[in-house]
């Protein structure tokens, strides 16, 4: 009988292995993560991640899940909208990334309304209709059965909450196409060797990019997961896309 | 294009930050007004605005479905009446003549425009962090002897520019010369309308001698 595989960047490797092998990335890349964003995006994944924000809609006392939450900057300004009175969930598969964020939060005087949970999107330990926001900001891809990820979101959003799943994406302009491809297989894992002095990570992780369904794909995988009314914006000419769907 | 009015929320917010963290009143005040939201609407150009306060800073948002009950206070306003507010004009008398509304906690809006108006920087304790402590008072001190100078330069510069123009070489009257030649002109302006008005009565006078018949 063969083994059931999936791919790991360009590899194809057992399913059960995927998910160690990302971890191992992460653990690797995890004290220098946020630098490193900075540099390979020149900043503006602050930007994708402001419009995520914007985008969430969340008010006072309501309770958000941010998935592959990482390093928490997403979590930062959630705890804040949501105030006091509500409640936000840090999650993440790996405990170095888990680790890094609630450090940061804790030094940025985050502590109150904010939790934080090791797992698995695969298989969320939550009730179902459980909140009202979730996203989940460029882990998407490394999850082994994206499927299954985004059932188990529907299934713990309430009626009426919102998914938004920020990710890298396929530019539809051939030109740009071409450009983004030359940085992120010669220039990308250069800049981890020099930053993080680990190209191997960096190298999957432009793989990982290009083995991430498209806009479109994406879309569908939503609505089959259960989500109503999705739509996407593309954002940096289509280098990331910002998918919402709706919990009816 | 979506990421342009993010961008320029995101810088908005950097630069007020930083300049929170740079004036040593600032904490005190934004403890008070931590966990406070604030929604301003404005109507043109139609942005509505969320501003959310806490102890390191302040937090913009672009939020356009924003509900009033998820604010601390509602203020709508177009951005003349804004650039009113902050630049000192009684809050009362824009509500009053009805180019700004506010709704909820009213004294919110004004600690927010104290927060923001009323900066005392300390650009010396900014200096000092990239120079030491010495270097940069000797810089602050250097700087603000410049200051000073440049003050000082201007107003003997306006002063011995005005004398020349208007005493020495005369080229432009002065305030009362100025204000000689109104009065005259005023005067000359009232004779002109009685003038006009006994002419006014002549003529009227001429008119009726000519339509009484011939005795």
């Amino acid at each position: 009988m063969t083994k059931r595989t999936t791919h790991f960047g360009y590899q194809e490797v057992p399913v059960e292995e995927k998910a160690a092998r990302v971890a191992d990335v992460f653990h690797s890349v995890a004290s220098r993560y946020d630098l490193m964003n900075d540099l390979m995006s020149l900043g503006i994944h602050r930007l994708w991640k402001r419009l995520t924000l914007e985008r969430a809609g969340v008010r006072r006392g309501q309770s958000v899940l941010d998935i592959a939450g990482g390093t928490g900057d997403l979590t930062l300004k959630f705890s804040r909208l949501v105030g006091p009175s509500g409640r936000v969930v840090l999650a993440d598969i790996n405990a170095s990334m888990l680790n890094v964020g609630r450090d940061k939060l804790l030094d940025h005087g985050v502590g109150g309304n904010v939790e934080y949970v090791q797992a698995n999107a695969e298989c969320l330990p939550f009730a179902d209709n459980t909140f009202d926001c979730i996203t989940i900001a460029f882990g998407l891809r490394n999850v082994t059965d994206k499927d299954a990820a985004l059932a188990s979101m529907a299934r713990v959003l309430k009626p009426g909450g919102r998914l938004l799943v920020l990710e890298f994406s396929k530019p539809p302009h051939q030109l740009l196409s071409k450009v983004y491809d030359e940085y992120s297989f010669r220039l990308l894992p250069k800049m981890g060797e020099l930053v993080a002095n680990d190209a191997d990570s960096y190298r999957y992780l432009a793989e990982s990019i290009r083995m991430h369904p498209d806009q479109e794909t994406l879309k569908g995988m939503m609505e089959r997961a259960g989500l109503e009314r999705v739509e996407y914006t593309n954002l940096t000419g289509g280098i990331v896309a910002l998918h919402r769907g709706i919990k009816l | 294009m979506a990421l342009t009015p993010v961008l320029l929320l995101a810088c908005a917010e950097k630069t007020f930050n930083s300049l929170l963290a740079r004036d040593p009143a600032a904490p005190g005040r934004l403890r008070r007004l931590a966990g406070k939201r604030l929604l301003l609407r404005l109507e043109r150009p139609s942005l509505a605005l969320l501003v959310t306060f806490h102890t390191q800073g302040l937090g913009l948002l672009h939020a356009p479905q924003a509900e009033e009950t998820d604010a601390d206070a509602v203020v709508e306003a177009d951005c003349e009446a804004l650039g009113s507010l902050l630049a000192g004009e009684s809050l009362e008398q824009l509500m009053f003549s009805g180019r700004l509304s506010l709704r909820g906690q009213t004294h919110l809006l004004e600690a927010t425009r104290e927060l923001l108006m009323d900066l005392d920087l300390d650009w010396e304790a900014a200096l000092a962090e990239w120079f030491g402590d010495v270097p940069a008072h000797s810089l602050a001190e250097g700087l603000r002897r410049f200051a000073r100078f440049g003050l000082r330069s201007q107003h003997e510069l306006r002063a011995d520019l005005s004398e020349y123009v208007f005493e020495e070489a005369r080229l432009l009257p002065g305030q009362a010369q100025r204000e000689v030649l109104r009065d005259h002109l005023t005067e000359l302006e009232v004779a002109t309308d009685r003038l006009e008005a006994r002419l006014a009565r002549l003529q009227r006078k001429l008119d009726a001698r000519r339509r009484e018949p011939m005795t």
